[in-house]
């Protein structure tokens, strides 16, 4: 079977359905976490797609910046969910509900 | 200058208040009372330099005392945003500003008495004294809408901070309803900015004297007036909206009694004066040239709510035992003269509206005042708790048959002048002339429970141990009739705040002229531009 | 080469070194007053540079535009970020969170706005969204040891990821589409080809981004709970700057795909029930909030939903319209905010009631939050009138009136939450004595006051630089 940009496009979707229903059914802020790096990564593979069927850089230069973005999110957002999980021995977003709403 | 400075002397008034220190209340009472009284000396150098003869309405150059200035102009990608400093005046606002100076510097003096927070007490009533004022003066729409606006956020203060027992619900309701609106007014002022070009710049404009002319409408923009334009009538509605809760127009007269009941003497001495007449004010100088044909075709619907208000309002006050919220409906009924009147699309009967205005401006701001005192010394308002007041308190016994036989309208007072006109207006056309009949039940309906007031509350014997019954509204100072002794009557600072309104209220009662002769041109033109407009329909 | 291009993109430059600066001396120096400070000195030399025209066209190869646009749009993020310290420094010393870092993230915050402003590629797009958007889940979380910080940072940060997501698949999608991420060539790639499906799922994808940022209904969950549980500083930033950011990055975007959605009905009517929903909700739901932080979040959605309005109308009035909000708008969110944070350092007050009586003890601070609030209704003589105004005679201009009038009805029914902050301030005794007896009133909160006032009674300077603005971005 020859592998077309589609085949690229329909996993990488597939991929993103999959990181957006973790984010919403998920409670583990951890894996939460997860789920969003993996929409990220869904999107990178389309952009590696798209640059290598368009012939063209910019695709694959984003994915570089995306990586990084992604680096310092971690970092930042790991650094909340611990001061957190210091205050309160929990990472399950249901038992975090002081704010109401 | 003179409109700058009429308009502004409360403004600069303010910021010296502002400076003074709290605890010297009577510097600061002293500063409002001087911008007051200059403002009246200026109104009387406006109305003696006013050429009467000059109609104005919607010829820029036949106003008087005009200033124009750039105000802002923006352009922004081939449009552009310009609003000016355009004031003037004409014989729609004339008699509009001077009663405005006396009303605000009667109003000073009423809040002579005043103790609670002096300094910004002052610095509010001096601000809604510069807005009321500006109000008459503005001829740009944009200007008219933020002095219209304004007016809003010190009275709101006013009432809310100053006034009695249900204070805040009496503000809120106050402000609300005229916000509703003035947001209507502010889409009617948006579309006819984008269809109104002035004549002499050839660029959109906020004037409304462009806007009086329908020469200055751009063919095939929203509000042109062309057959059929349902726009038309919904940007009149929205303005006439915006109107009527201010005058106030039953069912959008709710807010009335509230704030009236609430507010400090003072305020519903301006409230009532001033503050209801830009309703009709801004009917008369807005509303109506600016979309005639659309008030042509609503003329009767606009004469029946008016007609309505005169009589339920009437019905209302029979029903009140509170002599202030007697006084408030009997301002809703009065005001519906106004309506009755305008809606005659005579110039008859807009002349009496006009009239009415003026000498309800001058009558009510009487009663309340002279309320305001009973309640000062017995601290309650219910009628039924007094009794032979005329035997220990004379001169207010006089000053309230003067205040209230020029309310019923009796003969030789402003009232009989003004309802005479507005009726005789309303008789001379066809499809007005049953309601106006229907409208003399008001005059009765007034005599009949101003008469029963006066009954209760001067006539027969003194019920002393009566006001012992009433909660006190100032929690620890409870009502004392036993202090009455000697000092009931009226002093010399009320007699002084009292006698120019009723020597105002008989002279034009007796000699109407030279109020006629102020407004008569400019509401000829009204009424000629509202039966061209009739004239066009009919073709 | 390069030379020419630092210098054309001076105020990026200068923020992204003078950052370098801070970060230096707040490691050498650790003093936060000196780096405060330092920060406010930086604030001052970008918003002294705005105030000066300058070249304009793309640097560093059309990845950043520079433009009177994003000038305007810089000068409403310097101005409030220099607010935003200004009414922290208290605050922070207070909750024993006094750290010259706040200042640094603060200014870093500002710089990823500035790119937001300035992009002209995608890339820098989606980096400076990201400097902004990553500097603010530290804002939000900077109190450590507070539980309600850490949930809201903890919120703040897992959507604002989620919606980072959604703006960089729909940056991917649009790029497959088009070919393209410079964006005026995906505008001449738009011109001469029509969009394909998968350019408006692209489009699609990138607003929900954008409609999260700017906590438009119905992706504006999280707001309340972020801005409530966040310091009250970190929060008057989140909820001005880092929306006029969005604002302006969408606008960017909508100005060079206009060639589709102008006249596209499916674009506008999707985008008018989006305002529509975000007015109307924003407004229902702060009418019954007491929590004073949660009230001005819904209000905060709710203005959203009036600068939606601007974008709606499509024009360049429109667009300049939404561009003078946002400077409005900052300027008196901030001042909101910061008295709120002004009153929290002396005791925890939340709700409206707690405010009973501020005018006995602190008028001038009572009669600075009024303004606030009667500015926020949209009142004149105040700014906020101005800005509302513009909205909405644009909608009306586009033929949008409809829009316009459901705009100034929510905004008749949001007087009814402001205005009852102002009941309890001046018309309600208090609660205590001298309950609000230390609160010094920050000299810059009369500042800000006094601008807002100004821009309702002499707006023609600001209207003109956004007007101008506006100019520019369509001529390019």
């Amino acid at each position: 079977m020859h592998i077309e940009l589609n085949h690229y496009l329909w996993l990488s979707a597939f991929m993103f359905t999959v990181g957006v229903i973790g984010v919403l059914v998920r409670r583990n802020a951890i894996v939460i976490f997860m789920c969003v790096e993996l929409m990220l990564n869904a999107v990178n593979l389309s952009f590696v797609a798209f640059s290598h069927f368009l012939s063209d850089i910019q695709g694959q230069m984003m994915v570089f910046f995306v990586m990084t973005v992604a680096a310092a999110e971690a970092a930042v957002g790991l650094a909340i969910v611990i001061s957190l999980f210091r205050n309160r021995q929990t990472v399950n977003i249901d038992e975090i509900n002081l704010l109401k709403g | 200058m003179t409109l700058t400075l009429i308009t502004f002397l409360p403004l600069i008034a303010a910021l010296i208040t502002l400076l003074i220190p709290k605890e010297q209340k009577q510097t600061i009472r002293l500063v409002s009372l001087l911008a007051a009284v200059g403002q009246v000396i200026l109104a009387v150098v406006i109305w003696q330099n006013y050429n009467p003869s000059l109609a104005g309405v919607d010829d820029v150059s036949k106003f008087q005392f005009v200033e124009r200035a750039a105000w802002f102009s923006v352009e922004l990608g081939g449009y552009t945003v310009s609003a000016d400093y355009l004031m003037g005046i004409d014989g729609l606002s004339v008699t509009m500003v001077i009663l405005t100076a006396i009303v605000a510097l009667v109003g000073v003096g009423a809040s002579w008495t005043i103790e609670k927070s002096v300094k910004s007490y002052f610095v509010l009533y001096n601000l809604m004294s510069m807005s009321m004022m500006g109000c008459f003066l503005a001829l740009d729409f944009f200007l008219f809408y933020i002095f219209w606006e304004v007016t809003l956020i010190p009275m709101y203060f006013l009432i809310g901070i100053w006034g009695g027992k249900n204070r805040e619900y009496a503000a809120i309701k106050f402000f609300i309803y005229t916000l509703v609106g003035s947001v209507l007014m502010l889409l009617a002022i948006i579309a006819l900015y984008a269809s109104v070009i002035d004549p002499e710049t050839g660029r959109n404009t906020f004037s409304m004297v462009a806007m009086a002319n329908q020469q200055n409408f751009i063919s095939g923009s929203a509000l042109a007036p062309s057959e059929g334009n349902l726009l038309r009538a919904l940007a009149f509605f929205a303005l006439f909206l915006a109107f009527v809760i201010k005058v106030p127009m039953v069912p959008f007269h709710t807010w009335l009694p509230d704030a009236h009941v609430e507010a400090p003497t003072p305020i519903s001495v301006v409230l009532a004066g001033v503050l209801l007449k830009l309703g009709g004010y801004g009917l008369l100088r807005i509303n109506f040239p600016i979309f005639p044909e659309v008030f042509q075709q609503f003329a009767w619907w606009i004469a029946l709510f008016g007609v309505i208000s005169i009589v339920y309002g009437a019905f209302c006050a029979i029903a009140q035992t509170d002599f202030k919220k007697m006084v408030a409906y009997s301002s809703v009924s009065h005001m519906g003269f106004v309506l009755l009147g305008i809606a005659a699309v005579n110039s008859l009967g807009m002349s009496g509206a006009m009239l009415q205005m003026f000498s309800h401006g001058l009558l009510s701001p009487m009663m309340f005042l002279l309320v305001g005192v009973i309640y000062e010394r017995a601290h309650t308002r219910e009628m039924d708790k007094f009794g032979g007041l005329a035997k220990h308190m004379p001169v207010y016994a006089g000053f309230i048959m003067l205040a209230f036989m020029g309310n019923l309208g009796m003969p030789a007072l402003s009232g009989f002048v003004a309802e005479a006109f507005v009726f005789l207006g309303a008789f001379a056309v066809e499809q007005t002339r049953l309601l106006s009949v229907i409208g003399t039940l008001g005059i009765l309906l007034s005599a009949a429970y101003l008469l029963r007031a006066y009954k209760a509350m001067f006539t027969g014997e003194r019920k002393p141990n009566a006001a012992y019954e009433v909660e006190g509204h100032h929690g620890e100072e409870h009502a004392h009739f036993h202090d009455w002794k000697g000092k009931v009557d009226l002093d010399g600072r009320e007699i002084a705040l009292l006698a120019p309104l009723a020597a105002i209220v008989i002279i034009i009662g007796v000699y109407p002229a030279p109020v006629l002769d102020l407004i008569m041109p400019s509401l000829n033109r009204v009424a000629e531009i509202l039966s061209a407009a009739a004239n066009v329909a009919m073709k | 080469m390069a030379l020419h291009d630092l210098l054309l993109a001076l105020p990026i430059t200068f923020a992204t070194l003078w950052t370098i600066l801070l970060i230096v001396v707040e490691a050498t120096a650790k003093r936060a007053q000196l780096t405060f400070s330092l920060t406010s000195v930086g604030f001052l030399i970008l918003i002294t540079m705005m105030l000066f025209p300058s070249e304009q066209g793309y640097a560093f190869g059309e990845m950043l535009r520079l433009s009177p646009y994003s000038q305007f749009a810089n000068f409403v993020f310097a101005l409030s970020g220099l607010l935003v310290i200004t009414l922290s420094q208290s605050y922070l010393a207070k909750e024993n969170i006094h750290f010259g870092e706040y200042y640094i993230i603060v200014f870093i915050a500002t710089l990823g706005m500035m790119l937001m402003a300035s992009a002209a590629h995608m890339v820098v797009l989606f980096i400076g969204l990201e400097i902004m958007s990553i500097a603010l889940y530290v804002l939000a979380g900077i109190m450590r040891k507070d539980l309600r910080a850490n949930e809201a940072a903890m919120k703040y940060f897992l959507l604002g990821a989620f919606s980072s997501g959604f703006f960089l698949y729909g940056i991917s999608l649009i790029y497959g589409a088009t070919g393209e991420m410079t964006l005026f060539k995906i505008g001449i790639y738009l011109q001469e080809n029509s969009a394909t499906s998968l350019f408006w799922i692209g489009l699609s994808l990138m607003m929900v981004g954008f409609l999260f940022k700017i906590s438009a209904v119905p992706f504006h969950q999280w707001t309340p709970d972020v801005y409530e549980g966040s310091p009250t500083p970190s929060t008057a930033l989140m909820s001005t700057a880092s929306k006029a950011a969005a604002f302006t990055a969408l606008i960017t975007v909508v100005l060079n795909v206009s060639s589709q959605t102008e006249n596209n009905s499916n674009w506008i009517f999707a985008l008018s029930t989006i305002a529509v929903l975000t007015m109307v909700v924003g407004n229902i739901a702060a009418l019954s909030q007491d929590n004073l932080k949660r009230m001005l979040a819904f209000s905060s959605i709710a203005h959203a939903g009036y600068m939606l309005v601007g974008i709606v109308a499509g024009s360049d009035a429109g667009y300049s319209a939404v561009l003078y909000y946002a400077l409005v708008y900052s300027l008196m969110n901030i001042g909101a905010f910061g008295v709120i944070a002004l009153i929290e350092q002396q005791r925890e007050l939340t709700s409206a009631s707690d405010y009973a009586g501020l005018f006995k003890e602190k008028p001038l601070l009572a009669g600075v939050m009024a303004l606030f609030m009667l500015s926020l209704t949209g009142i004149p003589p105040f700014g906020g009138f101005i800005g509302k105004y513009k909205l909405f005679a644009a909608a009306v201009e586009s033929g949008l009136s409809w829009l316009a009038v459901v705009g100034v009805l929510a905004s008749a029914v949001s007087a009814y939450y402001y205005l009852r902050v102002v009941v309890f301030m001046f018309m309600r005794e208090p609660q205590a004595e001298n309950q609000f007896e230390g609160v010094v009133l920050n000299p810059t909160l009369v500042l800000i006051a006094l601008l807002v006032f100004l821009l309702g009674i002499f707006p023609t300077g600001m209207l003109r630089f956004a007007g101008e603005a506006m100019k520019f971005a369509f001529n390019m």
